[in-house]
Parts: C-alpha cells; sequence; structure tokens
C-alpha cells in the first residue's frame, strides 16, 4: 500500500511536471554562517521537509515545490548579497526567512523592490512593519508576560534585575520587560548590558548582588555570551529565580546541571504531547535519520510558514504577490505549535510555554499559556 | 566593598594568567604571537575534552600545558624558525597559523558552544561574603605562577640565558649561547603556558572556535604597556583589570569593554615604552 501511493506520488509528480508550469520557487535566506550558523542546518531541514511533504501530495496548484537556498552570513551585508540573488537572478515567488533582525532590516527593501512576499520566522523584539511580511513567531508581549506573572504569583518577585547583550533584541526585550513590570506594581532594581562579544560579566554580577532582587531575567544573544554568564552567576552562587529569554533547549541540554532551574518562555517545545508535534518529529527522524537536528523554537516556525506560504498561494490560485500577500492574513495552518493564523496586524496568537530546566538540561513545562495575543505590532495593518 | 576588592584582584589575576604566554615569546623573539588567541582556545578545548571523558577537571590544566609544549616547539621549528630574518612575516605566519587553528577547531567540533566542568564549583566565604570559589583560585594560580615565572628567570640556566639573549642577541650569541635554542624552548613555554591559561579560563566561560580572540586583544593591550618583566605585567594587569572593573560598577559595563584598549593607548601615549625599562 505504502509503496503504491509512494509510485503514484511519483508518477503524479513526474506527469505534473511533464507539462504543468515551472515549479514554484521558495527562497530561504538563512545564516549559513556567523552566529546562526549553530540552528541553520535544523531550518534548512526543517524546510526541506515541508516542501517535501508538500510535493509529495502534489504540490500547490498542480506545482512542485522548489527550495532557493541562500546563506545571508547571519548579518546585513551578507543578506543583501543573499536577497539580491534570491529577488533578481533566481526570481522566487515567495521568501521564508528565520534570520537576524540586522538581516531582515537589509533584505526588506529589496523584496518591497522585486515585491517578494516573505515570511519572517524568527522570534523578535517586535514592531517590524513592511507590506511585503508576514511574521509567525512571537515578539516581546508574548515571551514577557508568562515569566513575569509567573515569578510575581509563585515567588512573590516585586525586584527584577535585568541583563543583556548590548544589540536590538536585548534591549527591545528588556525595555519591554521593565515597562510591563512596572505596569504590574513591580520595579527594575537594575539593567545592565555587556557588548555581544563581551564575557566578563563579573562587574555586573557585582552590581547584581547589591542591588539584591526577587529575581533576575537576561536576554543576551545566544551561544557563548549566554552560556558565559550562567556559569559565572553559577559560580558566583546567585540562586533567585532566573528567567532566561535567549535559552533553547539544545543549548539547556548541553549545560546540564549549570541550567537546572531556568525558566525559559517558548511557543514550541520538543516535548510537546500533541498528534501534530509527534508526527512532525517522527517525520524528522524518518527522513534524516542520524543527521537529524533537533526541532526547536526556530525550525518548526520555519516549516509552519513554508505550510502558510503553500496555503496562501493555494487560495490566491496564483503566485501573484497582491493576492498572495492578502492570502497569507487569511489561512490557517495545524503544525505542530497548534494551529496559525497570521491575521493580528501581519503577526499571529500563539500558544506560549513557561518551561523549567530539570537537573539533567530538558525541559519541563511548568504552565500552558493558551493564544497570547502579540499586542499592537502594525496598527497600519489592520486585525483580519 | 570586599566584592569591588576581590573583583579587581581576581580579574587581574586572569588577566596576567593569560597573557604571560605572550609576553615570554615577544620578550626573547621580539615576536609578537597571533596565534596566542587559537593557543588559548586549544586549552579550551582540551578542557573540554578531558571534560567530555569524565576525568578530574584539573587534570586540563597540566593535559593543556604540555600538549601546548610540544606543539609549540614544533611551529616553531616548522613555521616560525624560516622566518627568523623577516619579523613581519613571521608575525603574518602566526595571524595564519591562528586562523587555521581555528578553523580546524571549527570544522572538528562544530562552531556551537561546549562546555568543560569547573573543578571548583560555588562560592567561598570571604570577610563575610560570597565569592565565586573558581575566581579565588585563580587568584592564588596567578600569584604562584607569576613566582614561579619570576624564580625560571632568575634562578635557572635557561633564564640566565633568555635574559641574555632579550637583553642583547647577537652578544649573547657571540658569548655562546645556542640563542636558537632559548627561542625555540621559549616558544613552546609560551605555547603551553596559553594552553594552559586556556583551559583555565574555561570554566568560567564556555568553548567556541573563537573564544580566545577578545583575550589575544587584552593580552596584547597588556603586555604593550607592560614590557618584558613579570612584575611590570602583574602592575598593569592590576591598573588595566582594576580599571575595567571600576568603569564596569560605575559607569557601564559596555565602557567597561573598552577601558583596557583605551587606557593603553593613552598610557603608550605618555610613556611610549611603557612600564618597565629595558
Amino acid at each position: 500500500m505504502k509503496i503504491r501511493t509512494l509510485l503514484l506520488g511519483i508518477g503524479l509528480s513526474v506527469g505534473a511536471s511533464a507539462y504543468a508550469a515551472d515549479p514554484i520557487k521558495i527562497g530561504i535566506p538563512v545564516g549559513l554562517s556567523g552566529a546562526n550558523s549553530v540552528v541553520a542546518p535544523s531550518v534548512v531541514q526543517a524546510s526541506e521537509l515541508a516542501v517535501e511533504e508538500i510535493n509529495s501530495q502534489g504540490g500547490v496548484l498542480g506545482r512542485q515545490l522548489r527550495l532557493e537556498i541562500a546563506d545571508d552570513g547571519s548579518g546585513a551585508q551578507g543578506a543583501q548579497r543573499a536577497y539580491d540573488s534570491l529577488v533578481f537572478q533566481r526570481k522566487v515567488d515567495g521568501i521564508v526567512a528565520m534570520e537576524t533582525t540586522a538581516a531582515r532590516n537589509a533584505g526588506l527593501p529589496i523584496v518591497n523592490r522585486g515585491r517578494v512576499p516573505l515570511i519572517y520566522t524568527s522570534f523578535y523584539e517586535g514592531r517590524s512593519c513592511s507590506p511585503m511580511m508576514y511574521i509567525n513567531a512571537w515578539v516581546p508581549e508574548q515571551q514577557v508576560a508568562p515569566v513575569v506573572d509567573h515569578f510575581m504569583a509563585e515567588n512573590e518577585a516585586k525586584k527584577f534585575f535585568l541583563i543583556g547583550s548590548d544589540y536590538a533584541f536585548g534591549r527591545g526585550m528588556l525595555q519591554y520587560t521593565r515597562e510591563y513590570v512596572e505596569s504590574k506594581g513591580g520595579s527594575v532594581v537594575g539593567e545592565a548590558y555587556l557588548p555581544m562579544d563581551g564575557s566578563d560579566w563579573t562587574a555586573i554580577i557585582s552590581q547584581l548582588r547589591s542591588a539584591n532582587p526577587d529575581a533576575l531575567i537576561t536576554s543576551t544573544a545566544g551561544g557563548a555570551p549566554n552560556v558565559t554568564l550562567t556559569r559565572q552567576l553559577r559560580a558566583a552562587g546567585i540562586s533567585i529565580p532566573y528567567g532566561n529569554y535567549a535559552l533553547d533547549e539544545g543549548t539547556a541540554k548541553s549545560m546540564g546541571d549549570n541550567a537546572e532551574g531556568i525558566y525559559i518562555v517558548a511557543s514550541y517545545l520538543s516535548s510537546l504531547e500533541t498528534d501534530a508535534n509527534k508526527a512532525f518529529l517522527e517525520a524528522i527522524e524518518k527522513k534524516f535519520g542520524s543527521s537529524a537536528e533537533t526541532p526547536n523554537e526556530l525550525s518548526v516556525p520555519q516549516y509552519e510558514a513554508i505550510y502558510a506560504y503553500a496555503a496562501a498561494v493555494e487560495k490566491a490560485g496564483s503566485t501573484d504577490s497582491t493576492a498572495v500577500i492578502q492570502a497569507l492574513g487569511e489561512v490557517t495552518v495545524e503544525g505542530p505549535r497548534g494551529s496559525v493564523i497570521m491575521n493580528k496586524q501581519r503577526h499571529a496568537s500563539l500558544n506560549m510555554y513557561l518551561g523549567r530546566v530539570a537537573a539533567d538540561g530538558s525541559v519541563q513545562l511548568v504552565k500552558s499559556f493558551p493564544k497570547v495575543d502579540p499586542g499592537e505590532q502594525c496598527p497600519q495593518f489592520a486585525n483580519k | 566593598m570586599e566584592a569591588l576588592a576581590l573583583d579587581i584582584l581576581t580579574t587581574a589575576a586572569i588577566l596576567f594568567v593569560v597573557s604571560t604566554g605572550l609576553m615570554i615569546i615577544l620578550g626573547v623573539m621580539k615576536l609578537i604571537n597571533f596565534a596566542h588567541g587559537a593557543f588559548l582556545t586549544t586549552g579550551g578545548y582540551i578542557a573540554y575534552l578531558v571534560g567530555a571523558a569524565g576525568l578530574n577537571p584539573w587534570l586540563a590544566v597540566p593535559a593543556a600545558a604540555i600538549l601546548g609544549l610540544l606543539a609549540g616547539l614544533v611551529i616553531e621549528r616548522t613555521i616560525i624558525r624560516p622566518l627568523y630574518h623577516r619579523p613581519l612575516d613571521a608575525i603574518l605566519a602566526t595571524w595564519g597559523l591562528g586562523i587555521v587553528i581555528g578553523q580546524v577547531f571549527a570544522l572538528t567540533f562544530g562552531r556551537g558552544v561546549q562546555f568543560a566542568p569547573s573543578p571548583i564549583l560555588g562560592t567561598i566565604d570571604v570577610f563575610g561574603s560570597e565569592y565565586s570559589g573558581y575566581r579565588l583560585a585563580m587568584l592564588a594560580i596567578a600569584i604562584v605562577l607569576a613566582v614561579a615565572l619570576s624564580a625560571l628567570l632568575s634562578f635557572t640556566r635557561f633564564g640566565l640565558n633568555a635574559r641574555a639573549v632579550i637583553a642583547n642577541e647577537p652578544l649573547a650569541r657571540g658569548l655562546g649561547i645556542d640563542s636558537a635554542n632559548v627561542r625555540s624552548i621559549t616558544f613552546g613555554l609560551g605555547a603551553g603556558l596559553a594552553c594552559a591559561a586556556g583551559a583555565l579560563i574555561t570554566p568560567l566561560l564556555s568553548v567556541d572556535p573563537n573564544m580566545g580572540l577578545p583575550w589575544l586583544v587584552n593580552s596584547f593591550m597588556l603586555v604593550m604597556i607592560s614590557g618584558v618583566s613579570f612584575p611590570s605585567l602583574l602592575v598593569a594587569s592590576l591598573l588595566l583589570g582594576g580599571s575595567q572593573v571600576l568603569v564596569s560598577t560605575y559607569i557601564s559595563p559596555i565602557l567597561g569593554g573598552m577601558t583596557i584598549v583605551v587606557l593603553a593607548a593613552l598610557i603608550l601615549r605618555l610613556k611610549p615604552k611603557g612600564f618597565s625599562r629595558a
């Protein structure tokens, strides 16, 4: 039965490609080199899986999907080259981008000029609005409330200390956190930043000590800054409730007991007990075997965004960018994170999960927050 | 207040430990070893491997020192020695070597961050306040290292020869000192010290292919203003490390990150030869 469906699928796709139009090209600018190179392989795998699944069911409007992958170097310069190549040379129909904020900002003018619909799939600091862009990942409004509320309710935390890396995402997240803490009657007793390549947190940890806060929230760059900060906090014996915006499941696992007790908030945890997530995990495992990357908060939105683009093209009846942009706000994707529709000023309400890292580095679900609203992101685009 | 004093002392201690390898090579060979950062990274990966093998974390330091020493001897013989009479090319060669080492780590272990276990966990009570035990251990290690290296230079045959080469190499050669041998041992020693330092700082940091780079910049500045002398390197570490902690604490950690570089430039403007009088 299985073999027959497979053969049927191949037969269909061969038949389709024999007379149907060219494939629909989806551009994937991603940081194969630079800061994002650690997570990029999982993002590419998620994209390949989504395209393979859609193609095996006959593609979109009888056309196959094809990926065009370009390295954005995790930064602005590389992104300009990647977007130029995707939009003007390889002439992609749509773009699905898990990138840094710098890379996205560099790419936006190019997609606007080329009029190519873009779905941005990385969580970010919020309020990036562009006529060609939709976003299916979380913004501070969705990330901050669960952890602050939890600390206030469970730990009776009033005084918060904030530590971040000195860049747009770090500062944006903590600025929003400060406003949120103050709006809930708490106070921020200290806010300190280190440059992105900084690794010596000594002075900041001393400030933290003397401020004597009830809880700590950090928003560093991922990877080395986050790890060095956590290790030095542990070495200094800091044991107050600790929420970390930059920690992902994979890093927590490799940090083991150093990460124990850290709270993270995510729209996706690989331990989610839903049928869609289990099927997705199996499919990744089956397609990539031993080289399969663990799905994560960045690769899963990418997977769902390719489905969203396919659904929007299907609904629009063509790859015409005006029609696809219109449709992107109306289609719902049932994915590993649940059902996602990007109808909130180009953003999406998401199920958010508060997790706590256990001693073995695994993330235990503490509490879930269904359908958290992204708030006022781009008022120029009405809610649908 | 005690915490601030301890921050200053331990920061200076870490800077000192990280810079000695660079200084000893500069002193004897008149060569700025830009592969110093890569040697620190090597020490970090050795600490990671020792940890991954489940051995005692302290073992990482002697293991790194020995491996660094051997690697240094080989590198001196194959890469540095042919360039003795082309000092600028030699510096360029160490820079290239650093890039190659970094790429080898990136290809072997990937670009992601790794972890080495810390030999001392938790805090120690000092004057009634808690302080990171490992940072205090670094302070003790720095003092031992300063004494040991000063003794090596002052009381051993190698030290005497090295001081002669530092003071006047042609004259030392004329007196029958095998300066090539001294250079070779010095490079090995410098590389061994750098690798051991890399293994020592790793428990406070994470291991990745570029972990040595920021330390290379700071050690370079320290060595530039200290000149070739362990006591003056100690003074420079205290002065610059202390300023970094003070600026980070009272003004902003972002400015703190630049303090060492800016101060070093100012000091060199006022005292072009740095602290130690050669």
